[in-house]
């Protein structure tokens, strides 16, 4: 199987009145695995399925391994797609509902079935062919679709948040399953979770999305440490967030007048002198002690245990400091009161008016 | 019993129990018991009974003339002897005639004339034409309306299906009827347009064939076909449509492997009830043929009742249309592989 590149050059989808994906352009590299992140309704599900070959883009095009989609139903396009309940047909066997779409094709019933055979084992489920998929497992019927999506050997594989039935602990046991399969294959999968841990763990690259308009799109490393925009700062991972005003800029560092003190950052966005301004620290980018640039002193109001971490709530000027610190003795007996400090680098500033969801 | 009790009481739970018995008899048991008893007896009524009572009666006559003239008083006693043995034998055999014995066995039901019975094959026959057509027709029409969504799926039932059948089933039978009549809708269209001339009798005769009882009897059982089948496509998840298609199968194939096999059990439910109201109803043909485009089965049936006033045969020809219904319904059952669980779903 070869993957193939995908690219949405201005595509924008509205229904009716209303606009579900903005104008986007968008390049998905060859073998890549990409994942699209963002709440419900932000649209990426309805881009999904344009990629498919569901929806009918409104202005724009779909272009796959260089050539356009338009006009090209689901069943013409080298795209498979797993369906969120995955849409496994009950009254077929596995092995059946594996060999489907080499059905349709026209391939006889040995070869499809052995081809069938193979794909299970695969994806490690080599003595279930004859089972229904009623008597399989979340993470076994799973792994079924996965199987039946390969079996048509496409180049771009999509997947509309396919985990997001199972449970915990095999939904984190799926994550490198899936990891490991795309590694196997090697073509494109195209990846649509709303959950940030799915989306960091397994993707090369993260698109996030708000609103029908992609927010950034950079792999997780740069997503979690650089954030673009404040909704992609406060949509992965926690954020300290608080509002005030820019007391003074110089190239990329603004100092911020906020409601615990003057806190210096990093510009993120176009700000002005005397403008109000967003301010966001991780949690865990915060120390406890003195040490970083910005130093707060603050009252401990609740402790809460994570296992191998412990978030502290921290109250100061009527503001709530998260802080998140390594477990272990030190955390034991805190004092009451805490001086707590992080570094310029600790602290972005976004203008206000980016902050789009509410 | 025991849970029920536990559920509701014992005073509610008898109530429940009480209940289903009086059900199970009064719409079950007894009016199926009464019709299978009634069919495996009948009446030995022979033709010659009267004969050989007017025989008597003659002999009697005679006996009584001879008498009268003999004068010798032992000739005379034997003669009382024979009379009283003849009025004897005549009172036994008037009770025979005014009440014949029964007689029980499957007599009735190995009595059926080759034409009759020629109607009866070709009764289930028509019926499973019906039925077949019938569901040719349905299919699409379940298979959209089950799909619409929102208030256009209303307005497709309403205007397609309910409308249809809120007017009584009488007035669209003989609304088929005037529509297809010598002198009907389709035969004044073709005069208007000037292919024929009803005055020179130059009518298409559709009332003659039994295509106008296919036709009236699909439109009649319509309803019955569509709405089981909706009930099982609707609960098909359309994720599995869009997977086929997104697999690269035809709408052909995806009819075929996926939609049909989940409509199934609809699909059998629709087949069975289509072909037991078609193969039992009296008044579509009665009303559409009038006599002139063959019996149905169901017509026998009623003149062995009313016309014959042998309701002994009359029952052996209904109890033999019931048993053939019951096969072809665990037939159907067998054919697409689903249980009565599946179809009390």
């Amino acid at each position: 199987m070869r993957g193939k590149d995908v690219r949405l050059d201005q595509v924008s989808i509205r229904f009716g009145d209303s606009t579900a994906v903005q104008p986007t352009n968008l390049a998905i590299q060859a073998g890549e695995f990409f994942s699209i992140l963002g709440p419900s309704g932000c649209g990426k599900t309805t881009l999904l399925r344009t990629i498919s070959g569901f929806i009918e883009p409104t202005a724009g095009r779909v272009l796959i391994g260089g050539e356009d989609m338009a006009g090209k139903g689901p069943n013409e396009r080298p795209t498979a797609l797993i369906f969120q309940n995955l849409a496994l047909f009950p009254l077929m066997s596995v092995a059946e509902n594996v060999a489907f779409g080499l059905e349709a094709r026209g391939m006889r019933k040995a070869e499809r079935l052995k081809r069938a055979q193979e794909l299970l084992e695969l994806v490690a489920l080599g003595g279930y062919g004859d089972k229904k998929p009623a008597d399989l497992s979340g993470g076994q019927r799973q792994r079924v679709a996965i199987a039946r999506a390969l079996a048509v050997e496409p180049a771009v594989l999509l997947l509309d948040e396919p985990l997001s039935a199972l449970d915990l602990k095999l939904r984190q046991h799926m994550r490198s399953e899936l990891r490991a399969i795309q590694k196997r294959v090697g073509i494109t999968f195209i990846y649509i979770t709303h959950d940030q841990g799915e989306a960091l763990a397994m993707s090369d690259r993260v698109a996030v999305m708000s609103r029908g308009k992609l927010e950034q799109v950079a792999d997780a490393d740069t997503l979690y440490a650089e954030p673009a925009t404040p909704f992609v700062a406060t949509f992965v991972g926690e954020q300290n967030v608080l509002r005030g005003t820019v007391a003074s800029l110089a190239d990329t560092v603004a100092t911020v007048d906020t409601p615990i003190g003057r806190i210096e950052g990093r510009v993120k966005g176009p700000i002005r002198l005397g403008e109000a301004a967003l301010l966001m620290v991780r949690p865990e980018r915060i120390v406890l002690g003195p040490g970083g640039t910005n130093t707060v002193t603050a009252r401990l109001a609740a402790r809460n245990l994570e296992g191998p971490s412990v978030h502290l709530h921290c109250a100061a000027a009527g503001q709530t400091l998260v802080v998140t610190v390594p477990n272990g003795p030190s955390v034991r007996d805190l004092p009451e009161e805490l001086t707590l400090s992080f570094g310029i680098d600790d602290a972005l500033v976004y203008p206000v008016g980016a902050l789009a969801h509410g | 019993m025991g849970s029920l009790a536990r559920a509701y009481g014992r005073p509610l739970a008898s109530a429940i129990a009480g209940i289903a018995v009086i059900w199970v008899l009064v719409l079950i048991l007894v009016p199926l018991g009464a019709m299978v008893e009634q069919s495996l007896w009948w009446r030995e009524s022979k033709g010659d009974i009267s004969l050989t009572i007017d025989r008597l009666y003659n002999d009697i006559s005679l006996i009584e003339l001879d008498r009268e003239v003999e004068t010798d008083p032992a000739k005379k006693t034997a003669f009382d002897q024979s009379l009283a043995e003849k009025q004897a034998a005549i009172a036994t055999l008037e009770a025979q005639e005014t009440n014949p014995p029964k007689s029980y066995g499957l007599a009735n039901f190995t009595r059926m004339s080759g034409l009759h019975f020629y109607i009866f094959v070709r009764t289930i026959f028509y019926a499973l034409l019906v039925t077949a057509l019938a569901l040719v027709v349905c299919y699409p029409v379940a298979y959209v309306v089950a799909l619409a969504s929102g208030p256009r799926k209303a307005i497709i039932l309403m205007v397609a299906l309910i409308v249809p059948y809120a007017i009584n089933e009488l007035l669209r039978v003989y609304a088929w009827l005037m529509i297809l009549d010598y002198r009907g809708v389709i035969n004044g269209v073709l005069q208007w347009m000037g292919f024929i001339d009803l005055d020179a009798r130059e009518w298409i005769p559709f009332l003659e064939n039994p295509s106008a009882v296919f036709l009236a009897m699909i439109y009649t059982y319509v309803l019955f076909m569509v709405f089981p089948m909706v009930n099982t496509l609707e609960t098909l998840d359309r994720n599995q449509i869009e997977a086929a298609r997104d697999l690269g199968a035809s709408t052909f194939r995806i009819h075929r492997r996926v939609i049909i096999p989940h409509a199934k059990p609809g699909i059998a439910v629709g087949c069975i009830m289509t072909f037991m109201l078609s193969a039992g109803s009296y008044s579509v043909p009665a009303i559409m043929t009038r006599g002139q485009g063959g019996d149905w089965f169901s017509q026998l049936v009623y003149r062995q009742f009313y016309e014959s006033n042998n309701w002994n045969m009359g029952s052996a020809y209904a109890v033999s249309l019931l048993v053939v219904c019951t096969a072809f319904i665990l037939l159907m059952m067998r054919l697409f592989g689903v249980g009565l669980r599946d179809i009390a779903k």
